[in-house]
């Protein structure tokens, strides 16, 4: 066993054979419970109508219509409790002195917190492991499993979590208290809601437009089926700037000046990689439905066209601009990466306002609508490209379940009894051994 | 007095292994170190004693490389020590405000412990009398054994120089000598000992250099006999020349 497996070790064991760490892992049995069985409950009764529909059964998919609302239950755990459970690996360290020991020891500062990082990530991947059993029943329902959508809402989750990991470890590494670290760093996770808050209320357009780089923005990405390397690039980037960092903060041995020094670098290497990032667009649907994606012929058309520029004269606080960038802009960033689109201002937007100026190779179509149907004649017109016919495209059938209320109780049944029983079984089990060794002592 | 006997103290001559050298720290407004220097002959037991707020901590905090010194620097055989990694190789630093992990137990304390370092001793194991509490949980062990439990960390290791803040708290009087004898038998054996104490009459038992740190500043720093001969107090005790000093 090597030397770093040892810290390892004790870390995972430090995580997981905590009141907190089953506290938490009950919770998300419970709440996991609860939301995957409100959705399945929802997903069927709506699902009475399109059995014999074959046009409204197109509708029903069961990423958006049943794990997405699931997975909404740990995204509330994750931004609200996993900090109470990730903080205490290293701030008790720092209260009970027990980092000296550690530090002691042959590990350096990088040793000790990448063993509590690992630790962390396996409890996220347990957390995750409780959710399995979601997918189990609904196979067992005869739901249908899209494997490549739900990949990407795990990763999505996984990535969330590890940032919510990277936060706390910010706060514990900052904070002397355990209580204050907690409370930071679920400040800095809720940020996130407020600024998104602020852009749906039309507060400011400053929030409007940093809601582009919060963290549920880029969640959305994944609850969508959409693999973002842009998104991903995010995560990453934001947990490797925290974890950092903390890093820098642990390190009592650096100077204040030196400390300083490396926390500004790091905010500037970030930022400036976060901007590098941002440049590019490159998201691919992953859904069996493509429903991010327009027909394969009008696809097909668009990949031939050139430089393709956009002015908007509209407030992005807008509905109909909200509207037209879920709709058509967001689907056609799926097609272009290299669309220029200009967000007019002053006096500019005032005089045009509600307009969308197209422009390819030097000429231009104006237009009010923000609907596919009025916006893609323009743009095929100036580009001198037709649009083919659609033809052996296979359609998605769509997939609803009518699922009995009876057979529901297993739900309960698994997340409510089978899982937290068993989890404190093997707490108590864990727990009774030392008690009986102690009283033979 | 057959204890008395057995505590009696041998000075070794050692040459001067570890330097401390001007070494200043301020918190904000407050001078906590102003030029702190004295040296730490190889082979000897140096008691830094002084009253409470003096600085004790902090200079033993400073000399392990828990915080960095605003001024000075500390020499190790005439080389600067300045990283944190440097003084870790050399030195083992036992801080007086360490609660070892609650939820373990004795056991799994120390096999950690013996993993990660790769170093065993059962001889400490059975010095410190840990094996019958093995599988006690660490917040149940009384005061005493988690002092215990404090030093088989501190003691754990082959590195040349022991650093112990307060490392007599919470013994009762039969434990003290046990400790007291585990000490002197690891000098023995050719390691170094910085200690922070308090209770001087404790000092007194073990130490073969003292360094009398007060508001920061060293008041005076030598053997028994060097501090009666120079404050005039022959066969004083070490309080008494404590307060003489203080004066």
């Amino acid at each position: 066993m090597s030397r770093l497996s040892i810290l390892l070790v004790k870390e995972i064991r430090d995580i997981f054979f905590t009141k907190t760490g089953l506290l938490f892992l009950m919770l998300v049995s419970f709440i996991t419970g609860y939301s995957f069985l409100t959705a399945v409950e929802l997903y069927s009764e709506q699902s009475l109508s399109a059995v014999n529909n074959p046009l409204y059964a197109r509708g029903f998919e069961p990423v958006p219509g049943v794990f997405v609302p699931t997975y909404g239950g740990l995204f509330v755990l994750f931004s609200l409790f996993l900090p109470f459970v990730i903080i205490p690996l290293l701030s008790l360290e720092k209260q009970n002195g027990t980092l000296a020991v550690l530090i002691q020891l042959p590990y350096s500062f990088k040793d000790i917190l990448i063993a509590k990082i690992s630790a962390a990530f396996f409890f996220l991947l347990m957390t995750i492991l409780l959710t399995l059993p979601c997918f189990i029943l609904w196979q067992l329902y005869g739901g249908h499993i899209p494997f490549n959508e739900l990949f990407v809402l795990i990763s999505g989750y996984l990535l969330y979590g590890l940032f919510v990991v990277s936060v706390s470890f910010f706060a514990a590494a900052l904070f002397e208290s355990t209580a204050n670290a907690s409370i930071f760093s679920i400040l800095l996770i809720v940020l996130s809601w407020v600024i998104d808050f602020g852009k749906n209320m039309d507060v400011s357009t400053f929030l409007t437009s940093l809601s582009e780089w919060t963290v549920t923005r880029n969640l959305k990405y994944f609850e969508q089926g959409i693999l973002s390397f842009t998104a991903s690039m995010y995560f990453v980037l934001l947990c490797s700037f925290f974890f950092i960092l903390a890093y820098i903060l642990l390190r009592f041995d650096l100077r204040i000046k030196s400390k300083l020094k490396r926390l500004f670098a790091t905010v500037v290497l970030f930022l400036l990689a976060l901007f590098i990032s941002f440049q590019s667009s490159l998201n691919t649907d992953m859904t069996e439905s493509h429903r991010h994606l327009f027909s394969p012929a009008v696809t097909k058309a668009l990949q031939e066209i050139p430089d393709l520029e956009i002015d908007v004269y509209m407030k992005k606080s807008d509905s109909r601009f909200r509207d037209y960038q879920n709709k058509f802009l967001n689907k056609l960033l799926l097609v272009l990466n290299d669309i220029k689109i200009r967000m007019m201002t002053g006096r500019e937007l005032n005089k045009n306002y509600g307009l969308f100026i197209y422009r390819i190779n030097g000429k231009q179509g104006k237009t009010y609508s923000n609907s596919e149907k009025e916006i893609f004649p323009i743009i095929f017109k100036l580009a001198g490209v037709s649009v083919g016919q659609d033809n052996g495209q296979q359609v998605f059938p769509g997939y609803p379940l009518v699922i009995k209320k009876e057979q529901l109780t297993i739900i309960q049944s698994v997340f409510y009894l089978v899982i937290p029983l068993t989890l404190i079984s093997i707490f108590v089990f864990k727990n009774f051994k030392l008690i009986r060794r102690d009283n033979n002592d | 007095m057959v204890f008395l006997k057995t505590l009696k103290i041998n000075t070794p001559q050692g040459i001067k292994m570890l330097k401390i050298s001007n070494i200043s720290k301020r918190y904000l407004k407050t001078v906590a170190l102003d030029k702190v220097s004295f040296e730490v002959s190889e082979g000897s037991i140096m008691g830094i004693i002084g009253p409470n707020g003096a600085g004790k901590s902090t200079l033993l905090d400073i000399i392990s490389g828990f915080q960095n010194p605003d001024e000075g620097g500390i020499y190790y055989n005439d080389q600067p020590v300045s990283l944190f990694k440097e003084k870790k190789q050399l030195i083992s630093y036992m801080p007086e405000n360490l609660t070892i992990y609650p939820d373990y137990t004795v056991a799994a304390f120390i096999d950690f412990i013996q993993l990660a370092t790769g170093y065993e001793d059962p001889e400490l194991i059975k010095t410190l009398n840990l094996a019958k509490l093995k599988n006690r949980k660490i917040r149940h062990l009384s005061k005493g054994y988690h002092q215990r439990l404090k030093l088989f960390f501190a003691l754990s290791n082959r590195k040349k120089i022991i650093v112990l803040d307060e490392p007599f708290n919470g013994f009762d009087p039969v434990q003290l000598i046990e400790i007291l004898e585990l000490i002197k038998e690891k000098n023995r054996q050719g390691r170094t000992f910085i200690l922070s104490i308090h209770h001087l009459y404790d000092a007194e038992k073990i130490c073969h250099y003292y360094t009398l740190i007060d508001e920061g500043r060293v008041v005076t720093t030598g053997s028994i006999e060097t501090l009666r001969h120079k404050f005039g107090v022959e066969k004083a005790s070490l309080e008494q020349i404590f307060i003489r000093a203080l004066q």
